[in-house]
């Protein structure tokens, strides 16, 4: 027996019906169709399903489709606009913080999470946020590099957007 | 997973209500770390599901000296670390919610969840119950307070009953230091081999817990007014005694034991420093 639901996947209102023993991971990828977040383990363990709900960074194969009512969800598919990939995702690519690729969803979602409620973090912080991604390819280094340097990326980016303000007198 | 029935009362009464209207037919959901996982697996067959984190009473963290740290039933673990009154005043807390898996499940799991499934292992034990926490438990029938001392009875076993929810921790102001160490296999990523926890309270007492060293958390008979460096070896015999480990997938039982020493050094070293 299906259950409605009502809520936010990357600023889109969504209005689907799942029954009650489905996971938010098979919400994402089942009925809306947004198969960049994966499922690895299923148990927590690896962090490939990780979503942004309500701001923070989960795994989505442990939660309820439900539990997610009226809440707001953040995936990959959020995370490029208008066609262009952002900051975090070009610094991946540019310092090697993929290879299979298979963990790099997760590993951006978890790093984007971390960015927006901490946009200078210690290399520690970074560590800790990722804790619960796993990656078998790259080792970890290039991954925590590529949030340093986008970290630095988007702090240029405001301070380029204050100036710019400024020259214009606003 | 099977079919189920899933319910998010706004208020603990309704909550109440469903526990004892399906008693051993409904499991409470709050991280959900745990229940999720057990549920897939079929560990757990529940045709009902009671999600509490919609309940306001169970979300918040408050404290006062006169009332201590008061934990609701749906604050998670990545709050309890965030907290400043917690960082502040129970450290050792923070301690042991730091080492409870990564921060994707902390942002989840619960404390209350980590002491009701009661695993030997659970980080959360140990720093509870070295730091005299008290359960709140309530049921349509009233509500009762148990201390996390005599809330284990077993491996996942504890005193609730069907109809029981605990809504929240308190942990009374007790002066004194506190420390949490634990052994792994994996940070981030495996239950403790062994942990221990201990609490210096100034007006002398010392509070032992080990955990994964029995069958649920290992209460160390409290030591009064003893100096810890001079008395480190009497201690530590205490503490073997105390324990009985098992050999497992984590860890064998001489390990375990040999652990428990190392740990236990370790800490009353840092403690006896502070006197």
């Amino acid at each position: 027996m299906k259950e409605k639901i009502h809520l936010y996947v990357n600023g889109e209102e969504v209005f689907a019906e799942i029954a009650p023993n489905k996971t938010l991971l098979y919400l994402l990828r089942e009925e809306l169709g947004l198969t960049g977040t994966k499922e690895g383990c299923g148990a927590g363990e690896c962090g490939a399903c990780t979503v942004i709900l309500n701001g923070k960074a989960i795994n989505s194969c442990l939660v309820m489709a439900l539990e997610a009512a009226e809440g707001e969800v953040f995936t990959i598919e959020g995370e490029a606009r208008n066609g262009e990939l952002s900051i975090l995702q070009k610094s991946f690519i540019k310092h090697n913080g993929l290879q299979c690729g298979f963990c790099t969803p997760g590993m951006v979602m978890s790093a984007r999470a971390l960015l927006n409620r901490n946009s200078s973090p210690s290399r520690d912080e970074i560590i800790e946020a990722m804790q619960g991604n796993l990656c078998r390819c790259t080792g970890y280094e290039s991954i925590i590099e590529s949030v340093e340097a986008a970290a630095q990326g988007e702090a240029d980016i405001v301070k380029l957007y204050a100036l710019d303000l400024k020259a214009k007198g606003e | 997973m099977q079919e189920l029935q899933y319910f998010k009362p706004k208020c603990l009464s309704d909550a109440l209500e469903l526990l004892n209207k399906h008693g051993k037919d409904i499991r409470i959901l709050a991280g959900g770390t745990d229940l999720i996982i057990a549920l897939k697996d079929k560990l757990i067959i529940s045709p009902n599901i009671l999600d509490i984190k919609a309940i306001e009473e169970l979300q918040s963290i408050s404290f006062s000296t006169e009332e201590g740290l008061s934990i609701g039933a749906a604050v998670s673990l990545n709050d309890i670390i965030n907290s400043n009154e917690v960082i502040e005043n129970y450290p050792i807390l923070v301690e042991g919610a730091k080492n409870l898996a990564n921060s994707l499940l902390r942002n989840r799991a619960t404390l209350v969840g980590n002491l009701c499934n009661a695993s030997p292992g659970g980080d959360m034990l140990s720093p509870s119950i070295v730091l005299e926490g008290i359960a709140e438990i309530a049921s349509i029938d009233g509500t009762r307070k148990v201390p996390l001392k005599e809330f284990f009875i077993g491996v996942k076993k504890t005193i609730l009953k069907e109809n029981e929810i605990v809504t929240k921790v308190i942990y009374p102001f007790i002066k004194g230091k506190g420390k949490y160490l634990r052994k792994s296999r994996i940070k981030g990523h495996d239950l403790a081999q062994v942990a221990v926890a201990a609490f210096l309270k100034s007006d002398g007492g010392l509070n032992i817990t080990v955990g994964a060293a029995g069958p649920t958390p290992v209460i160390v008979k409290v030591i009064n007014n003893i100096d810890i460096l001079k008395n480190e070896e009497e201690i530590i015999e205490k503490v073997k005694s105390a324990i009985s480990p098992i050999s497992d997938q984590r860890a064998s039982k001489e390990y375990r034991t040999a652990m428990v020493e190392y740990l236990t050094k370790q800490i009353l070293k840092e403690l006896g420093e502070v006197v």
